[in-house]
């Protein structure tokens, strides 16, 4: 969504107030005159290191300014993601075969590796309209909608947010409040929670598609400081009820002595798993607090943006994300834009790298790797340069690499003490992007 | 309502006139400088990591977690 009224509010006042001096504004800003349509473009590549997740996608925005500050902004994304992702099954020394997540095919994985689905495919198309306009005079109103379609995935979203101006509009206080119903429906079916993945053709503990709705509330504050700097601080409470599962993810069953999978008798006439699997039970519902600050400095031409958000859940999770970027204008007509963000989180209280056999099952249980314990660091530059028309192209390379951390007592049995459980991830992110219209 | 008021109160002695808003008006100050990019981030973070938002609205949208 394109926070734009800032600049337009700014820029109208600006203008005006030069016009009663009787003088020309100070920057070039964007008023009375501001061009109807505005386009923003990005190609976006995403590669995750060993065939993993590669995603490549086309990203349009259209901004469409009317008279009195009323604005539409419309955006298109298609994305094509293909390769490997880890389905949670814990590696040992010996190949694994696992029954494909539709039912109809078997694979192997080689010993010793963490096992990958390779069979991930997906075109995702996303849509979404929002419009903004005023509200008396110091509000301002916005509303929109979204949707998006994977194969088999679909969301459907509205949300509505309001703001008012105090201070002389150095101070905006702003309410948003979003609604999400968002459909699972896979090949094959959603799989019942914690039953044993079955030998190909047997669907009998796979049921039908599957929901879940978010509601979404942010309570924000935007301040000037002074004629330099900005701030923003923002509360907001997301809640999700319904199937929060992945319908694609697994659990090991083990050995409580050694650790390693048990095998599972093939059955007669069909293709099999190797071991016993179990489809992943997350908890029907979750709430999610998010508490986030941003600032924006402005120190002689170079603008310093920093983010902090803190995240704690009812999963028990609780993560810190830094961001900082730093744009330094090179020349009149571009700048470079060095990136640094630093995540970390705890794992879910229901996070199980396996689950021993013999033992009763727990209510919940996951392996999914982005439910465990992590630290993820982003290191990126982005290089923008204008057109003699004033349109901007910009280009960014950033590398994202995250590294899991397998606490002692989530280990079962004598091999999996000192064994590479923990799927790590290194990516690398180039967009290329071409704004105009401006 | 108090904590708000107060709130309120403390930021009514910041702030600049409107003659002031030259640099805030410019692009690159503005919170969210390039919506895209914020998109295309939240996006890829949402599908790697277990949290999402506080900038703005994160729930749902992909079944990519």
């Amino acid at each position: 969504m394109k926070n734009n009224k800032p600049k337009t509010a700014a820029a109208t006042l600006a203008t005006a107030t030069c016009a009663l001096l009787g003088t020309t504004a100070l920057a070039p800003v964007h008023a009375q005159e501001e061009p109807e349509w505005e386009f923003d473009t990005a190609l976006l590549y995403y590669g995750e290191s060993d065939n993993r997740v590669q995603d490549v996608s086309l990203n349009f925005l259209a901004l469409r300014n009317f008279v009195d500050d009323r604005i539409l902004t419309m955006s298109l994304g298609v994305d094509t993601l293909t390769g490997a992702t880890p389905v949670g099954a814990v590696p040992f020394n010996g190949p694994q075969t696992f029954t494909s997540p539709s039912g109809n095919a078997v694979a192997t994985r080689p010993a010793g590796e963490i096992p990958l689905d390779d069979t991930f495919l997906d075109t995702r198309v996303a849509l979404s309209a929002n419009w903004q306009q005023p509200w008396g005079r110091l509000n301002t109103v916005s509303g929109g909608l979204s949707a998006s379609k994977e194969y088999d995935y679909l969301h459907l979203g509205a949300n509505f947010k309001v703001s008012r101006d105090f201070n002389e509009r150095n101070t905006t206080v702003s309410f948003g409040l979003a609604f999400a119903a968002d459909e699972w429906s896979p090949i094959g079916g959603t799989p019942t929670p914690l039953t044993p993945m079955a030998e190909v053709g047997n669907l009998s503990n796979r049921m039908g598609d599957k929901s879940k709705d978010v509601v979404d509330v942010v309570l924000g504050v935007t301040q000037v400081i002074n004629r330099n700097l900005l701030v923003q601080l923002n509360y907001s409470l997301s809640n999700s009820d319904g199937y929060l599962n992945d319908p694609f993810k697994i659990v090991s069953l083990v050995d409580p002595a050694t650790g390693d999978p048990i095998a599972r008798a093939p059955t007669p006439g069909a293709d099999s798993p190797s071991h016993q699997y179990l489809f992943e039970s997350r908890p029907d519902a979750r709430t999610k607090h998010s508490f986030f600050g941003q600032a924006k400095y402005y120190m002689g031409g170079k603008v310093l943006d920093a983010s902090y958000r803190y995240m704690t859940d009812d999963w028990d999770i609780d993560s810190h994300t830094l961001d900082v970027r730093y744009r330094w204008p090179i020349s009149d007509n571009s700048y470079i834009e060095p990136h640094v963000r630093y995540y970390t989180q705890t794992h879910a209280d229901f996070y199980r790298t396996s689950l021993a056999s013999g033992s009763p099952l727990p209510v919940n249980a996951s392996a999914d790797y982005r439910l465990g314990e992590f630290d993820a660091i982003t290191f990126g530059v982005k290089y923008g340069w204008k057109t003699e028309s004033g349109n901007e192209w910009n280009a960014r390379l950033e590398m994202y690499s995250a590294d899991g951390t397998v606490p002692g007592d989530l280990r079962i049995g004598t091999n999996q003490a000192g064994l590479d459980i923990y799927p790590d991830l290194d990516a690398v992110i180039f967009q290329l992007g071409y704004r105009f219209g401006r | 309502m108090i904590i708000g008021a107060l709130i309120l109160t403390g930021c009514s002695s910041m702030g600049v006139e409107p003659w002031e808003r030259d640099v805030l008006a410019k692009d690159e100050m503005q919170l969210i400088a390039d919506p895209l990019e914020v998109a295309i981030d939240e996006h890829i973070y949402f599908s790697k990591e277990a949290s999402s938002g506080g900038r703005g609205f994160g729930g749902g949208g992909c079944g990519c977690n």
